[in-house]
């Protein structure tokens, strides 16, 4: 697991290379291009805020504006899962390459994630502009503490590339783990506080709600981004084990079945 | 003496069958093993290589031939790194550019121009490098004008040329090439091997695999003949390519022996003296027929100075055409004949002992004739042979259509165009007139023999010698 990274290290000339692509090559062809990366978001922030705020019942969330603590959930969220599906599929959908190419094959789950994060980061701004403009409508949230946020971002990417690099090396011999994995994430998302608050649901639910390891990182960037505060050092704590486990167990499994990789693939 | 550049000792590679339910044992040893094959019967597995231990020193150029699914490309792959053998060792000294499908990691909805970049850092180039290079990259791809298009529009053919054109800018020490050139078109190819002897002339090693035996004697040093992923022979090229196509024409001699006894089972099933009379010599199918009153009963080529049996020869060569023929009965009217087509069924050459002027007084017991011939002629090709023992006014007696097959072997010295290969050499002497100096008329590079000793970087044959010079002798 530690030559994984070491190996993420050396080549990151060829993973930035290979993230460029990615992003390059994702919009060539399209009328508004990169503008997409923007767009994207936003409609799916548009359906998701009609749907929880307009056929909902409105009282079930406290939180206040609701759009806006909307996009500080899911915004990441679709970074985290965009990149665990694209990821899954990162060596089984470039066979080609793997087999005819001598490269370290490790870059390739990077990339999926590294290009998704940049595409989050892309969006991010949007996500300022909502922040300031609640801020000017007189709403108490955000604050200073949205400095902290690449501090839970670096932890999370750990834990995303970890699952990404488990998700990967196994998609490889069972092509099954990418169509679970779509259902797996839908309730993932749904057992994420993230179209509600912890305290919206009972007491009894959120705990299981807790048990999500997406639901630290979430409630995380919740709190530094909407609420303006702190999180406690337990849930650094928490946000740190999840993701060195993550790296551990999927660097780990990657290392294994690496050698195999240009034959099975 | 510097380390040789790839060393393989017993090297051996197992793939695992994918028919069958052993998917979940193998991810298992995966797991446990780090390898896809270990815990797999022999049932399970197939053996891609076997055993295979050679050398190839720094500087030096090996061919690697065999027919398909004899193991090349997985040779190719192990030493490119792309998999790991599951027997023996192999040591791998320098930097290795492997030309096995170009252009992998194309991308084609961007530009060529990207896509250049992107291939380089895939092999292991630093931005500064390849654009340094990327002038040189576009113009030996031959590109200029479509290098800003998205690579989706490119024929295959630029596709491969761009992908070549990346690795060999990569500037390896050691460069493999798997059957790479067979895609380009003819000037492209040129240039590719241009490129390659350049390669080598700069001390760079060369690992080749290709079908074309005349490009694996005309680039490297020493071959190595894989069969079934076992090494069968390796040394001089020359030596080693007529093995291989030794072993490939009696393979083929076997094949069509045994369509013969099938043609000759179904010729026996009517009375043998009705069908004789009868021969249906407007089928394909039958390739024997005749009255039986005598019969062929051996046919073999002999080639060489001490006549060993052989079916593949050189131009030029000795032979001798033998057919070993049993009279039934007494004889009194019979004619030995031998006759040489092209597998297409044209007729290069043919003769017997009437045209010859032999008259026949008796055959009452077996014999062996054989018709000789000094120094057969032909041009590089292959051919079958027609043996008959028949009557003077033609009734046959026995004709066998396609005895055997033999092949001449193509060689770098003597390439020409047709059937017939003559001596020839070529002469030019300047005129007067032109204002030039009688001695300035002509320049250009005389080839180089190729059995005068010298190996594939004589002088002539270094960069920059235009690649159409033909050698002739």
């Amino acid at each position: 697991m530690i030559e994984v990274a070491r190996c993420l290290i050396r080549y990151r000339g060829l993973v930035w290379t290979l993230v460029l692509r990615e992003l390059r090559a994702r919009y060539r062809g399209s009328v508004l291009g990169f503008l997409w990366s923007l767009i994207n978001p936003l409609l799916l922030l548009a359906v998701y805020s009609f749907v929880f705020s307009q056929i909902l019942p409105r009282d079930v969330v406290s939180v206040e504006p609701y759009g806006v603590f909307l996009v500080t959930g899911l915004f990441p969220w679709i970074w985290v899962s965009t990149s665990l599906l694209e990821g899954c599929s990162s060596l089984t959908g470039n066979s080609a390459l793997i087999r005819k190419a001598v490269f370290p094959v490790e870059v390739l789950p990077a990339v999926a994630v590294v290009a998704n994060l940049v595409h989050f980061l892309l969006a991010l701004p949007i996500v300022a502009v909502a922040l300031i403009l609640s801020r000017l409508l007189g709403y108490p949230i955000a604050g200073w503490t949205f400095v902290l946020l690449p501090a839970v971002l670096l932890i999370e990417v750990v834990m995303v590339a970890g699952l990404v690099f488990a998700l990967s090396a196994v998609n490889v011999h069972f092509k099954d783990v990418r169509d679970l994995l779509g259902n797996v994430l839908v309730l993932a998302f749904f057992m994420a506080p993230i179209i509600y608050t912890l305290s919206d649901i009972p007491p009894g639910l959120a705990q299981v709600v807790q048990l999500n390891p997406f639901t630290s990182f979430t409630v995380a960037i919740q709190d530094l981004l909407f609420f303006g505060r702190l999180p406690v050092t337990g849930d650094w704590l928490v946000m740190a084990v999840i993701a060195v486990v993550s790296w551990a167990v999927g660097a780990g499994l990657f290392a294994r079945l690496s050698d195999t990789l240009a034959e099975a693939v | 003496m510097p380390a040789p550049a790839v060393v393989l000792r017993g090297v051996g590679k197992r793939y695992r069958r994918e028919a069958g339910g052993y998917r979940l044992r193998t991810l298992k040893s995966a797991l446990l093993e780090g390898s896809l094959t270990s815990g797999l019967g022999a049932a399970d597995a197939v053996e891609a290589l076997e055993d295979v231990s050679f050398e190839v020193a720094a500087g030096e150029a090996v061919g690697v031939i065999g027919g398909n699914g004899s193991g090349k490309s997985t040779l190719i792959k192990l030493v490119a790194g792309l998999l790991r053998p599951t027997a023996g060792e192999l040591a791998v000294n320098g930097r290795v550019a492997a030309l096995i499908e170009l252009g992998a990691g194309f991308h084609p909805e961007i530009s060529g121009r990207e896509n250049i970049f992107i291939n380089g850092a895939l092999l292991g180039l630093s931005r500064r490098v390849i654009e340094e290079r990327y002038d040189d990259i576009v113009e030996f791809a031959g590109l200029s004008d479509f290098i800003e298009e998205p690579i989706k529009n490119y024929s295959s053919g630029m596709y491969v040329r761009l992908g070549f054109s990346v690795a060999i800018h990569t500037d390896p020490e050691i460069l493999l090439v798997d059957e790479v050139l067979a895609v380009g078109d003819e000037e492209f190819v040129h240039r590719c091997i241009a490129r390659i002897e350049e390669h080598l002339a700069g001390g760079g090693t060369l690992l080749f695999v290709s079908h074309s035996m005349g490009l694996v004697e005309e680039l490297c040093d020493r071959a190595v003949w894989l069969d079934q992923g076992r090494s069968r022979a390796i040394g001089s090229p020359r030596r080693v390519i007529d093995a291989y196509l030794e072993g490939v024409a009696k393979r083929e001699g076997e094949a069509h022996d045994r369509r013969r006894v099938r043609g000759a089972q179904q010729e026996q099933s009517p009375p043998e003296e009705e069908a004789a009379a009868t021969a249906p010599a407007a089928e394909e199918e039958v390739l024997r027929w005749g009255s039986g009153q005598a019969r062929i009963v051996g046919a073999r080529l002999l080639a060489g100075t001490s006549a060993e049996e052989r079916y593949h020869v050189h131009c030029g060569e000795a032979v001798a055409f033998e057919l070993q023929v049993e009279p039934r009965e007494a004889l009194d009217d019979f004619v030995f004949g031998v006759g040489v087509k092209t597998p297409r069924g044209v007729d290069c050459w043919g003769t017997n002992t009437d045209l010859a002027g032999y008259e026949p007084r008796r055959l009452r017991g077996p014999v062996r004739v054989r018709l000789v011939c000094p120094e057969l002629r032909l041009a590089p090709g292959e051919y079958t042979v027609d043996l008959a023992v028949h009557a003077r006014d033609g009734r046959a007696y026995d004709y066998r259509r396609g005895a055997f097959r033999f092949t001449v072997a193509e060689s770098s010295a003597l390439r020409s165009i047709g059937l017939y290969l003559p001596d020839h050499e070529w002469q030019v002497e300047a005129l007067p007139g032109g204002g030039a100096a009688p001695q300035a008329a002509i320049e250009w590079l005389s080839p180089v023999h190729a059995n005068s000793g010298g190996g594939p970087r004589n002088a002539g044959r270094k960069a920059g010698a235009p690649s159409d010079s033909r050698r002739m002798e």
